[in-house]
């Protein structure tokens, strides 16, 4: 059996670590204050016994239920005020009336309450914003985020400062709301002013999804102004600078009408409140903005890094098929052939003291496969680095291409230095590669051939006057070359009309070195 | 005759020099690098020289330019290149003073021995000598424009031997006509590319300019 020493050992330091689980059950009694709530002792009943059986749970129930409590007491002050309502029952204020509230006329005694009902919605909304925000273990995951961005302390995507010109755009369509909303004199039904409303209300959303930053200053800006316009409407009583009430004593501020008496002084402290807080987001706005380019910087390099990811998995998937072409070529090739010079020697060796005739033989059939070899050796060694381009460098290499090739080619080059030599060699088989093509498919005459490098940017561009149509898919040829060019960021461009003509242009960013000048 | 040989390869330079010197010619030196070659061509003015294309000190084409800068300097200076490739641009380069005296082969040429020094002395003649792998593709493509397009099919094959540098015996015996008949077929091609009579080994090395220039 627990002694009174157990209890307050063991619980005393649990409900002093989780205090605000108290708040659950004093929110819990608010609803007593609330019409719509049915059997509220119920809910108390509840609230005492999950804060005594679980303090730990209640404290993190306790900041929710108290922002809830808080957005429904604005909620329906906001109804009251925009005259859905007469009144409104909600709070501690008429939970303490309610054993004497039958045959109370709430729409006569309501308004001297309205002030409470709202400064009680607003400090419960504000209690339990603080309570979130206080503790991590309290605030889950999104608000924890969204607290953290307007505090600058980090959270990436930036959401909660531009959504901030939602709140900031609500706020002047209610000091606006007569007309946007009703018309003046007051008219029920649709006006025209409602769907500018509307309309406003969309471009902040707009601004909000695509002008991030834009909306965060916007909404900064908006909420300091109305703030100033609280705080002068507080100082002159009906006061407004602005709108079809200048004047007037009607007017809706921030939940608040606009009025004498104590109106007036909660329209000055909210004003107040308002300019403080924007003053407090305008010095957050730098860090913002600091965060919005981060964002948008992280957004082009993870775009950067996808490419480059893709890119190079593919350039290494080239390498590879590369290389083992290579390696089959050399194996059923040269070094086949050598071999085969190998045996024949071996063979001239024997015969060469009993048959001598047959080893001459012999040794012309090795001579003539070691041409074979070398004749297999050049082709292999074309297809990795063309010699003419190791000598000469692309634009020389490109000429040959035209002298090599069976059409009339006519090339044009304005390369005023040379390309880093991986550029270069894709440039030169993507060129061959449509060159070929030309000849092979397009039934062409003549080709142009241009190469050009302006802007970081060499072009080049083959150009055959066939018969066109060339199958949009593409040969793997191009794909191939393609898939090199990408490598270096380079594309490649085929428009091929059926009737041609076909030009395949080839971009690849890339800086030119000085002209390789060969010293003799 | 006095050869002039410019290889980097030791054994390959070396193996060069016993061959030329079986087949009677007279070493008048054998460098390894491009700055000594251009030396020993402009001061010693050989007959003939041998050169490879890819040459210290830059390993690319040096060995080409040294032979082009020659015969600026030496005109019609007797100049076989060989390579492990050969390219048509290097092809028409070396061409392109219209001097003859040239020759472009494959180094695989030199495996027959004495074709390679018949194709030697040919070069040092004045005649014009290109590798049959730069004709074969040269033939790919003249036959479709160009004043070659006039030429008869026999006639083309004639002169691309012409362009390999061999005599009108040789070709006789490789297309198996008469000398008379190969004759003919060479007169035809100076008529019909407008070659006007002049002495013969230069009407040849016009034609194959034709041909390269087509």
């Amino acid at each position: 059996m627990k002694t009174l020493g157990d209890f307050s050992a063991g619980y005393l330091p649990r409900i002093r670590a989780s205090w605000p689980a108290v708040l659950l059950p004093l929110v819990a009694f608010g609803t007593l204050g609330l019409t719509a709530s049915t059997w509220p002792e119920l809910i108390i009943a509840l609230a005492l016994i999950i804060t005594v059986v679980a303090p730990r749970e209640s404290a993190r129930i306790a900041p929710y239920a108290l922002f809830a409590y808080g957005v429904y007491g604005l909620y329906l002050m906001h109804s009251l005020l925009i005259n859905e309502a007469n009144s409104v029952t909600y709070g501690f204020v008429h939970a303490w009336w309610r054993p004497v509230q039958s045959g109370v006329n709430w729409y006569t005694v309501g308004s001297r309450w309205n002030q409470w009902v709202l400064t009680e919605a607003v400090a419960c909304l504000v209690a339990g914003v603080c309570l979130l925000a206080r503790r991590q273990a309290l605030g889950s995951g999104p608000v924890r985020r969204a607290v953290a961005q307007l505090r600058g302390t980090g959270g990436q995507p930036k959401t909660v400062p531009p959504l901030l010109l939602i709140g900031a755009i609500f706020l002047w369509e209610e000091l606006f709301g007569q007309d946007l909303w009703f018309g003046t004199p007051w008219q029920p039904g649709f006006t025209p002013m409602m769907l500018v409303a509307i309309l406003i209300f969309a471009a902040g959303v707009a601004a909000v999804v695509w002008l991030p930053r834009a909306a965060a200053v916007l909404a900064v800006v908006g909420i300091v102004l109305i703030g100033l316009i609280g705080v002068l409407s507080g100082v002159q009583p009906g006061y407004l600078p602005v709108g079809p009430w200048s004047g007037y004593t009607i007017g809706f501020y921030g939940a608040v009408p606009l009025g004498g008496g104590t109106d007036r002084v909660f329209a000055g402290l909210e004003g107040v409140a308002l300019v403080a807080v924007g003053c407090v987001l305008g010095r957050r706005l730098l860090t913002w903005s600091a965060d919005f380019e981060l964002a948008e910087r992280a957004r082009a390099l993870s775009q950067r890094v996808d490419g480059l990811t893709r890119t190079r998995s593919e350039a290494a998937e080239t390498a590879v098929a590369e290389l083992r072409r290579i390696e089959r070529d050399l194996h059923d090739g040269a070094q086949a052939r050598l071999v085969a010079v190998g045996m024949s020697l071996r063979a001239v060796e024997q015969l060469m003291g009993t048959n001598p005739e047959a080893a001459l033989a012999l040794v012309a059939e090795a001579r003539e496969t070691s041409s074979r070899a070398l004749e297999d050796l050049r082709d292999l060694v074309r297809g990795i680095y063309p010699p003419v381009l190791a000598d000469r460098g692309l634009a020389e290499a490109v000429r040959n291409l035209a002298l090599d090739a069976v059409l009339d080619v006519d090339v044009n080059v304005d390369l005023p230095g040379e390309p880093p030599m991986p550029v270069a060699a894709a440039v030169y088989f993507a060129v061959a590669e449509a060159l070929t093509n030309a000849v092979r498919h397009a039934g062409a005459r003549t080709v142009q051939v241009g190469l050009e490098h302006a802007g970081g940017m060499l072009r080049a561009t083959v150009a055959d006057d066939g018969r066109g149509g060339a199958d949009a898919s593409r040969g793997s040829g191009l794909a191939g070359v393609e898939r090199r060019l990408g490598t270096f960021d380079g594309i490649l461009t085929v428009s091929s009309p059926a009737g041609g003509p076909t030009i395949v242009a080839i971009e690849v960013p890339c800086a030119l070195s000085s002209v390789k000048i060969s010293s003799c | 005759m006095r050869v002039v040989i410019g290889e980097d390869l030791f054994l390959l330079r070396d193996g060069l020099v016993r061959l030329l010197t079986a087949h009677g010619f007279e070493i008048a030196a054998a460098v390894g690098t491009a700055p000594e070659l251009l030396t020993a061509l402009t001061e010693l003015k050989p007959d003939v020289s041998i050169v490879d294309v890819r040459m210290p000190p830059s390993h690319t084409d040096d060995g080409l330019r040294v032979a082009i800068e020659a015969r600026r300097v030496v005109p019609g200076l007797p100049v076989l290149v060989l390579s492990q490739y050969v390219e048509q641009l290097y092809a028409a380069e070396l061409l392109a003073d219209r001097a003859g005296g040239v020759g472009y082969l494959l180094k695989d040429r030199v495996f027959s021995d004495a074709a390679f020094a018949q194709a030697v002395r040919d070069v040092a003649a004045g005649g014009t000598v290109l590798d049959p792998e730069v004709v074969a593709r040269l033939m790919a493509r003249r036959t479709r424009s160009g004043p070659l397009a006039a030429l008869t099919p026999r006639e083309r094959e004639v002169l691309a031997l012409m362009a390999e540098g061999r005599s009108n015996a040789a070709i006789a015996a490789r297309l198996f006509i008469t000398d008379k008949g190969v004759a003919k077929h060479a007169a035809g091609i100076f008529a019909r590319l407008g070659l006007a009579l002049s002495d013969d080994d230069n009407r040849r090395v016009l034609a194959v300019l034709a041909y390269l220039n087509g």
